[in-house]
């Protein structure tokens, strides 16, 4: 433990001292990420496959604000999409629009969720992303987080499905869009991800500002919880198949992950909480301090003196 | 001669103004009613935009229905229903927009004074090294 809590001073310090070179390396490390499982997944449009197109485009986001990454991450994946069926592209140009104008009119300066949340999707650790959203932001962070598994799904549905969709005259579009409409619409899957998922944040975000002890602990396994329950009550209800053993393992994994987020942001010493109690003219006031666990990283500097032998020179 | 306070006033001061600033200053310039009734016109297109694309994805979804019950009086009815569900969903759009916005003016408005008494704290120090204001000579002349 304590050699863990070292480790976190460090890495603050190291945070500090090169943060100027830290934050366009993650927002690199994030966007080549997320265009590189886009040309994986759905790479219909073999002109932006080429290997250096995502890390071209990853280092100029790496100088650019998380919306506008977004932004071009969007424009990436309609791209691609129109390089196998005009109607999803519509669907999906609609719906980002529709969430842009509606949702981030308000500025909340969330949209790497958007791209964050299918990420972890592919990466097979979704359930991590309520968790820590849940922990780090407020409870509107629900929306880009449904959002995101809308997005994950359909894309699914067009990596799954690209051999009908493709772009030919054999079928009228119209019927093909409906046929579209209706699976999307209909995917009781991504519904019942898209509830495990909110229902999940918010339990998440309400369990961990309450006022007892351990509560992030307690919001990280009542989260999870919600989760396995909509998950299983879905996989009874609306007849949806989730692999069981794949489900659990990557619950478990995330709450590890959720674990070391938690020990990164908040450590505390609940055994030295205090409590105290005082009043002004207006108010009582109950009040209880709970002390951060803290360190100093040890700064341990080895000098070695040796004899040296003065040389001097001979006359 | 640096004075050790001043740097301290004058560091919170960039300080807070790097990090509230965004939040603080493109706000302050506008009264209330102003500031909430331009974000809300905005809202508004923003909803209306929002709504006819739907429509129109809506309407291509239900193309073959739409051609084969083609009559007057279906079609006025869905129109009507159209009209409902919009104006329902502009009024709630346009509440949500209002508390947020009414949320963002008043916190903007609250940094805005704790800008301002920072920003005094920093003039009184200033107050302290200048030299007294000249009198005009020969004292009162009234």
């Amino acid at each position: 433990m304590m050699g863990l809590l070292v480790f976190k001073e460090r890495l603050k310090e190291f945070y500090a001292r090169f943060e100027i070179y830290i934050t366009p390396v993650i927002k690199f490390l994030f966007s080549l990420l997320a265009f590189s499982l886009m040309n994986k997944n759905i790479g219909f449009m073999t002109k932006l496959t080429e290997p250096y197109i995502p890390l071209v485009l990853a280092l100029v986001c790496s100088f650019l604000p998380y919306g506008a990454i977004s932004f071009l991450a969007a424009g990436f994946m309609l791209a691609h999409l129109s390089g196998i069926s005009l109607e999803i592209t519509l669907v999906m140009a609609v719906f980002i629009v529709v969430v842009g104008l509606l949702y981030y009119g308000f500025q909340p300066g969330d949209s790497y969720l958007l791209v964050l949340t299918p990420v972890f999707f592919l990466l097979k650790i979704p359930y991590a992303i309520p968790l820590i959203v849940g922990l780090s932001g407020s409870v509107i962070s629900v929306i880009p987080v449904s959002c995101g598994v809308f997005i994950y799904y359909t894309l699914l549905y067009v990596k799954q499905n690209a051999g009908v969709l493709t772009n030919d005259m054999s079928v009228d579009q119209v019927v093909k869009f409906m046929q579209l409409m209706k699976v999307l619409l209909s995917n009781k899957l991504m519904l019942v991800m898209v509830t495990a998922f909110a229902l999940s944040l918010v339990v998440v975000a309400v369990t961990r500002s309450l006022s007892m002890d351990y509560s992030w602990i307690i919001a990280i396994v009542a989260g999870s919880i919600a989760q396995l329950g909509v998950i299983f009550v879905g996989d009874i209800v609306a007849d949806v198949s989730v692999s069981v053993i794949l489900l659990l393992v990557g619950i478990l994994f995330s709450i590890v992950i959720a674990g070391i987020y938690t020990f990164f942001v908040f450590a505390v010493d609940y055994s030295r909480t205090e409590y105290v109690q005082f009043e002004d003219d207006d108010y009582y006031y109950y009040v209880k301090a709970v002390p951060k666990l803290t360190v100093s990283a040890p700064d341990v500097k080895v000098q070695k003196i040796n004899a040296r032998k003065l040389q001097r020179p001979q006359r | 001669m640096l004075s050790e306070e001043k740097i301290k006033i004058m560091t919170s001061l960039a300080m807070f103004e790097k990090h509230e600033g965004k939040r603080i200053f493109p706000i302050n310039r506008y009264f209330k009613s102003d500031y909430i009734s331009s974000k809300l016109f905005r809202s508004f297109f923003s909803y209306t935009l929002s709504f006819v694309l739907c429509l129109v994805l809506w309407e291509l979804y239900g193309m073959e229905q739409w051609l084969t019950t083609m009559e007057l009086k279906g079609l006025t009815a869905a129109g009507m229903r159209i009209g409902l569900i919009y104006l329902i969903g502009l009024i709630i759009y346009l509440g949500i927009s209002a508390v947020v916005y009414m949320k963002r003016y008043e916190y903007a408005s609250r940094g805005t004074k704790v800008y301002l008494a920072k920003l005094k704290r920093l003039d009184k120090r200033y107050e302290g090294n200048t030299r007294p204001l000249k009198r005009p000579k020969g004292g009162r002349t009234s």
